[in-house]
């Protein structure tokens, strides 16, 4: 057994009204950069829930974070494949970092589904998608795009990981961010409040789990029972978002969404002697947006067939690679942890097959196009 | 002086291993020719005879060499004592670094090449420390963990670094009380930056804490379960091992190693090294010692072993008689508990007689009648070079071993000798001596074998020492490899067959993980990644993480052939069926004789 640190956590605590309706100041910030891609303006993402009664009901609510969880990958994944090599070390390292913990979040949560009896299921969205945001009252739901390295990317990786509360820091020399919002977190609190009523019986120690023998070595470890499921969701939740009103995390790291914060302003979130605490600056973190390929946003939506056939094998390939790692990271969180090894093997070709596609000219002589992330089982030869 | 000096920053966690252990063995790889053995074998075949040797000796095929803290600040010591309350206590402690033995067949060779390892975040409390020298592995403890029989699992090893203040050694103390100790104690001229030490020990495989034999049982179940993982098409099945880990972050001054202890040696003692070699030094009023790497854990609970009340004596010229006591550590001093709270790092209050006593006399460290530790008050330590890579034909190079008298530089004319340590017999050869400057520091001239070798120097300080026996416990010692020119093989036409038999082949057949980033059996996708290989293989790079191969083997004959490949336009390539090697200069090359005691931690 590991040594989890602990230091620097946050509690979570039960709540039940999910309803969210405070736009964060950040998004005034994105539209001051001319964030276009979603025509409604950034939002948060808000999931509809009934606190469970049934081991059943959390089950679902947990398969719904499944998917919350698997549908950030490709989006930071895109951001982070558009880099041009060789620039924007401190953004591949921020973007390399989120997304391995988005990872573990996917394990941790599939875990827990096994400690319960449940059999996770790992399905791909189709770009641009909500990821079961069900939007805000009379408003639209955030859509997730896939989007090249830039303000806008990095805006939307705030917005799908902002916290409950988002503390005042200034912007030195740039914006000035205020007031406050709420998050996913909660609907991890219900689940995590229902988890803790159930009894020893209700679990099943050892079920198909997933641990850092391999891979994430100190973050990723088995759920037996309730302890070890609270101690998953507090991870996630406070990786994700940050403890209430710090923006470090279980680790005492930054989370995500200071993270993508620090990108969004290219400032490095620094700590002040005076309230609120910390500060976006003055020191740069090194962002230079130039520096990314003119890759178009969700390429699941383009048609490929006006371009040149490299183009579509590239594509092509991009698909067999991630539908090859859906399935074998199916697999492996069913009971065959032995094709966990063959999923990240999938991921190294996805990045290869990436970095391929990325240099091939579209038709409109101009731009590239990333990975689509799209599951073709039939054009890959998958079985499932 | 040194991390024995306050202020000074605690951490501790685990530390995970990763590397490819299949060059260890003389059946896969000839350490001497930096070639796969036998010769010519091809890459499948390589790979499944390797795959099939996980039981019960080749744990990690798959690995990638990065090693990685686990790790936090778990204290703080500005010189009233540990203290939990500084904020920066909990910040986490970052590091990660690649795992190469200059001597594959060996265990005394381990080194860390890193770029940075950073204490805390950018922009909160930090300690940003990038790489001057590698993090070196000594005073290799292999009575350390007993009941842990498995590969290295017995043993404990320091490793350390030091960063001068003026290589972009940054400190974020903030509101931090020890961080702005420690930044102010770097503007004394005599403090030359800073100095990170850290020991790793109980050491598991397989993530399993259950194996206690080196075959069969668990240990078999376990390699069984991953051949069967190995055995997945097209699958990255890496296996790491883990250590506990204590560490220190302390002040670097003039006259200290920069990679391994300096100050007060305390030797362990024959026959038995119940303790293994301590370092003290005395500041003040304060005696403190270090015994990070010196006291066995008894079980897997990590019990401290209770060796009773130890007694740090002040000892007569000759090291015969003791002249006073100077004080006691008893068992809680020493405990698995005091060891997390200060990473060893034990202190005695001193009188000033007592304290000035102690400076000047050497120490040992008792237990009743029993003596445990003994000062060895003129030593040679390797300044900053402990293991030296060279080219068959290529520069000489000078190596430097700071001398110390009671911790302290010592004078002028102090001779130093050098040996060749044999381990095949076991017998130490006199190379040469030199004398110490003025500032203790004697020097020798390191020149290339005149073919691939891997060469073991020990020393001793002072004109009356006797030839050593080499224990990485009591001896100093350096490490040379000398990579063969293959200047025949750099004299090749560049074609991709040459490239891929001669060169690239042995880097695919030794390390699978390579797969992940660029199949090395592809002339179009190793054509197109041109500038990226010769940037990784460019030996102006060798100290860099991302050095490739990492196991720094590459000899400058097939990095002319591989370049000279890169350079030409790709033309009508086609991927060769099966390696070529097979006729190539490298058939008949001998095989060097391995280090025995090295081989005990292979098997």
């Amino acid at each position: 057994m590991i040594a989890r640190r602990r230091s620097g956590g946050t509690d979570i605590g039960f709540e039940t009204d999910l309803i969210i309706i405070t736009p964060p100041a950040f998004r005034r910030a994105a539209l001051s950069y001319g964030a276009a891609f979603n025509s409604g303006g950034l939002t948060m993402i808000r999931l509809q829930a009934t606190p469970p009664t049934s081991v059943d009901d959390a089950i679902a609510m947990l398969q719904t974070a499944i998917g919350i969880e698997f549908g950030t990958l490709p989006p930071y994944l895109y951001a982070k494949f558009s880099i041009l090599p060789g620039t924007n070390g401190a953004a591949v390292d921020r973007l390399g970092m989120i997304v391995g913990q988005e990872m573990i979040h996917l394990c941790l949560v599939c875990n827990i589904v096994n400690a319960l009896g449940g059999t996770p299921k790992l399905v791909a969205p189709v770009y641009p998608c909500t990821l079961g945001d069900i939007g805000p009252p009379g408003g639209d739901p955030l859509m997730i795009h896939l989007l090249p390295f830039g303000p806008d990317a990095m805006a939307q990786g705030m917005a799908i990981e902002e916290p409950e509360e988002v503390p005042p820091y200034e912007v030195v020399g740039l914006l000035k961010a205020q007031g406050g919002a709420m998050t996913i977190g909660q609907y991890y609190a219900v689940i995590d409040a229902f988890l803790a009523t159930l009894p020893a019986s209700a679990w099943t120690p050892g079920n198909n789990q997933i641990t850092d023998a391999q891979f994430f070595p100190g973050q990723l470890f088995a759920v037996n029972g309730y302890a070890d499921a609270h101690l998953a969701i507090q991870q996630i939740v406070s990786e994700g978002e940050g403890a209430k009103d710090n923006p470090l995390d279980f680790q005492n790291e930054l989370a995500h969404f200071y993270r993508f914060g620090e990108l969004f302003y290219d400032k490095v979130l620094t700590k002040i002697p005076q309230e609120p605490g910390y500060q976006w600056g003055p020191e740069p973190l090194g962002v230079d947006w130039s520096a990314a390929y003119p890759a178009i946003p969700d390429p699941g939506s383009h048609d490929f067939s006006k371009d040149s056939a490299a183009a579509q094998s590239a594509q092509a390939a991009c698909n067999a690679a991630y539908t090859g790692m859906i399935d074998a990271l199916q697999l492996a969180v069913t009971g065959q942890a032995g094709q966990l090894g063959a999923a990240v093997r999938k991921m190294f070709d996805l990045r290869m097959a990436a970095m391929a596609a990325l240099q091939i000219p579209l038709a409109d002589g101009k731009s590239v196009a990333g990975p689509s992330f799209l599951y073709t089982p039939a054009a890959s030869g998958a079985s499932s | 002086m040194s991390i024995l000096e306050t202020p000074r920053i605690y951490f501790t966690g685990q530390m995970t291993w990763d590397p490819i252990v299949t060059n260890n063995y003389a059946e896969f790889y000839n350490e001497d020719t930096a070639d796969p053995a036998p010769p010519g074998d091809p890459v499948a075949d390589f790979r499944k005879r390797a795959i099939a040797a996980v039981d019960p000796r080749n744990w990690n095929p798959h690995g990638t060499h990065r090693s990685t803290f686990l790790a936090e600040i778990s204290g703080v010591d500005t010189g009233g004592g540990r203290d939990t309350s500084d904020p920066f206590v909990g910040a986490p402690a970052n590091f990660l670094g690649m795992l190469v033995d200059a001597e594959p067949y060996g265990t005394f060779s381990s080194q860390l090449f890193f770029d940075s390892m950073q204490f805390g975040i950018a922009g909160g409390y930090r300690v940003a420390c990038p790489r001057r020298w590698r993090a070196m592995s000594r005073y290799i403890n292999f009575n350390r963990n007993s009941w842990n029989t498995v590969k290295a699992g017995i043993a404990s090893t320091i490793w350390q670094t030091s960063i001068p203040k003026d290589c972009g050694l940054q400190l974020d103390p903030h509101d931090s009380p020890a961080l702005q100790a420690l930044a102010e104690a770097l503007a004394d001229d005599d403090v030359l930056g800073l100095t990170v030490r850290w020991n790793t020990y109980r050491t598991i495989y397989y993530d399993d804490p259950t194996i206690r034999t080196n075959s069969g049982g668990q240990l078999s179940i376990d390699a069984q379960a991953l051949i069967c993982k190995l055995n997945i098409p097209n699958s990255f099945q890496p296996n790491p091992a883990r250590s506990e880990l204590v560490g220190v972050i302390g002040l670097w001054r003039a006259g200290e190693p920069a990679c391994e202890p300096g100050d007060r040696a305390l030797l362990a003692t024959l026959p038995n090294e119940v303790v293994a070699t301590a370092f003290a030094r005395v500041t003040g009023d304060v005696l403190a010692i270090d015994l990070g790497n010196s006291v066995s854990e008894v079980d897997a609970q990590l019990t401290k072993q209770d060796l009773g009340t130890l007694t740090v004596c002040a000892m007569s010229p000759d090291g015969a008689s003791v002249v006073e006591e100077l004080g006691t550590l008893g068992y809680s001093s020493y405990d698995r508990c005091a060891y997390l709270a200060t990473s060893g790092i034990v202190e005695l209050p001193l009188s000033p007689e007592a304290a000035t006593l102690a400076a000047g006399a050497p120490l040992q460290v008792r237990a009743g009648s029993a003596v445990y530790l003994a000062e060895e008050v003129l030593r040679a330590a390797p300044e900053t070079q402990q293991i030296i890579y060279l080219d068959q034909g290529g520069d000489c190079v000078q190596a430097t071993l700071q001398v110390l008298s009671f911790g302290e530089p010592a004078g002028a004319g102090v001779t130093v000798s050098r040996y060749i340590w044999d381990s095949g017999d076991n017998s130490a050869t006199l190379v040469d001596s030199a004398q110490t400057g003025a500032d203790g520091v004697a020097s020798f001239e390191v020149a290339p074998a005149g073919e691939g070798a891997v060469v073991q120097y020990v020393f001793t300080a002072g004109a009356d020492a006797a030839a050593p026996d080499f224990d990485p416990l009591l001896t100093p010692y350096i490490y040379v490899r000398t990579l063969p020119a293959d200047a025949d093989i750099g004299a090749m036409e560049a074609t991709w067959d040459n490239v891929y038999g001669f060169v690239l082949s042995k880097w695919k057949a030794m390390a699978p993980c390579m797969d992940n980033w660029l199949d090395l059996a592809d002339p179009a996708q190793v054509h197109a990644y041109g500038a990226v290989l010769k940037k990784l293989t460019d030996r102006g790079n060798f100290e860099l993480y991302r050095y490739m191969p990492v196991t720094r083997d590459m000899t400058d004959g097939e990095r002319k052939l591989l370049w000279s490949f890169l350079d030409a336009p790709l033309e009508g390539a086609a991927r060769p069926a099966v390696l070529t090697a097979e006729a190539g200069p490298r058939a008949n090359r001998p095989r060097r004789d391995i280090q025995a005691l090295s081989r005990l931690a292979r098997s």
